[in-house]
């Protein structure tokens, strides 16, 4: 990797920041499991667990795995893989009858 | 260009221009501008999510399906022990990128010190793994050939769990060779580069694991 690459990259205090809010959205996550025990809020906890995993996913793999300051063809690797995968498996899911996310 | 071939073709090289011949180049570039090895990473942890999004969809096919005997894992899941496990490997990325962002301010303590506690933390995140199987089997008697829904846990954590192993094995050979060489080569600093994105893969497929498997789970039916 380029030096000049590494410039737009973050510094340490900006990645101790990244991975607090990191945490904090974990520490959602679990909260929202015992809300939906007491609540049964069903399928809203599903759509927030599902949506607070995928800001985890996304943040890592942008920002700690440097895929926004990488070449767009590394994105496109990646992204491919990620989408064939979900796309395969979600037909497979639905062609068997499995209803991924259940209400409450 | 394989590495053989560039030599190969740097010696002929020589043989015809003498002296002027370029010297060998060992940062193997194609067109897309990006070394060889890293773009081969990429594709491989692309690859990777097809085998694991095959693990995560049999888990799903099987984790509640009713009429079989024994004790299902979602019955049994120790919610805030896993999250304390899924909270370490998170921040074992963020060690992992502290080292790459320390070799690349040559700071090789830095990425030394930082290397070494990403180690620790994924053997941390092993060990908990390792109780939480001994648990479920010991206490609870849920064995891989229970059910299906065992099985296919087990299938999923585990193969995630020896990821997670050799990953951990990567990161302690690079740090001793940083300790015999009193620092990561240029070559290393690569090696760096590809053992973190591998870490970080393994850890963002934990984050859907730990929603899918764990914070989503229902009772079987």
């Amino acid at each position: 990797m380029s030096t000049e690459q590494h410039a737009h990259h973050p510094t340490p205090a900006q990645y101790w920041k990244i991975a607090a809010f990191l945490a904090a959205v974990t520490a959602i996550e679990v909260a929202m499991f015992y809300i939906d025990r007491e609540l049964g809020l069903g399928f809203l906890n599903a759509a927030i667990l599902i949506l607070l995993s995928a800001v985890k996913f996304i943040v890592v793999v942008g920002w700690f795995m440097h895929v926004r300051f990488e070449k767009p063809i590394i994105n496109r690797f990646f992204a491919a893989g990620f989408v064939l995968a979900c796309s395969l498996y979600l037909v497979v899911l639905a062609a068997l009858g499995v209803v991924v996310i259940r209400g409450g | 260009m394989s590495d053989l071939a560039a030599s190969s073709a740097g010696a002929d090289e020589v043989a015809v221009a003498g002296a002027t011949a370029p010297e060998p180049h060992h940062d193997e570039h194609e067109s897309t501008g990006i070394e060889n090895r890293k773009l081969g990473m990429w594709v491989f942890l692309s690859s990777e999510f097809l085998f694991f999004g095959a693990l995560i969809t049999n888990y799903l096919l099987y984790s509640n399906r009713g009429g079989f005997e024994g004790t299902y894992p979602s019955e049994i899941y120790d919610i805030p022990f896993t999250s304390v496990s899924s909270f370490v490997l998170l921040m074992s990325s963020l060690t992992m990128v502290l080292a790459h962002n320390a070799l690349s301010r040559h700071d090789q303590n830095g990425a030394r010190t930082w290397l070494f506690a990403t180690a620790a933390l994924g053997s941390v995140f092993l060990g908990g793994q390792v109780f939480e199987f001994y648990e479920f089997i010991d206490v609870y008697g849920m064995t891989l050939s229970t059910n299906p829904a065992a099985s296919a846990f087990y299938v999923l954590t585990g193969f995630h769990g020896a990821h997670v192993a050799i990953g951990v094995i990567m990161l302690l050979s690079l740090w001793g060779i940083s300790r015999r060489q009193s620092g990561l080569s240029e070559k290393h600093g690569l090696n760096l580069e590809l053992v973190g994105l591998y870490w970080h893969f393994v850890d963002i497929i934990w984050i859907v694991i730990f929603t899918v498997v764990y914070l989503l789970s229902v009772p079987p039916s």
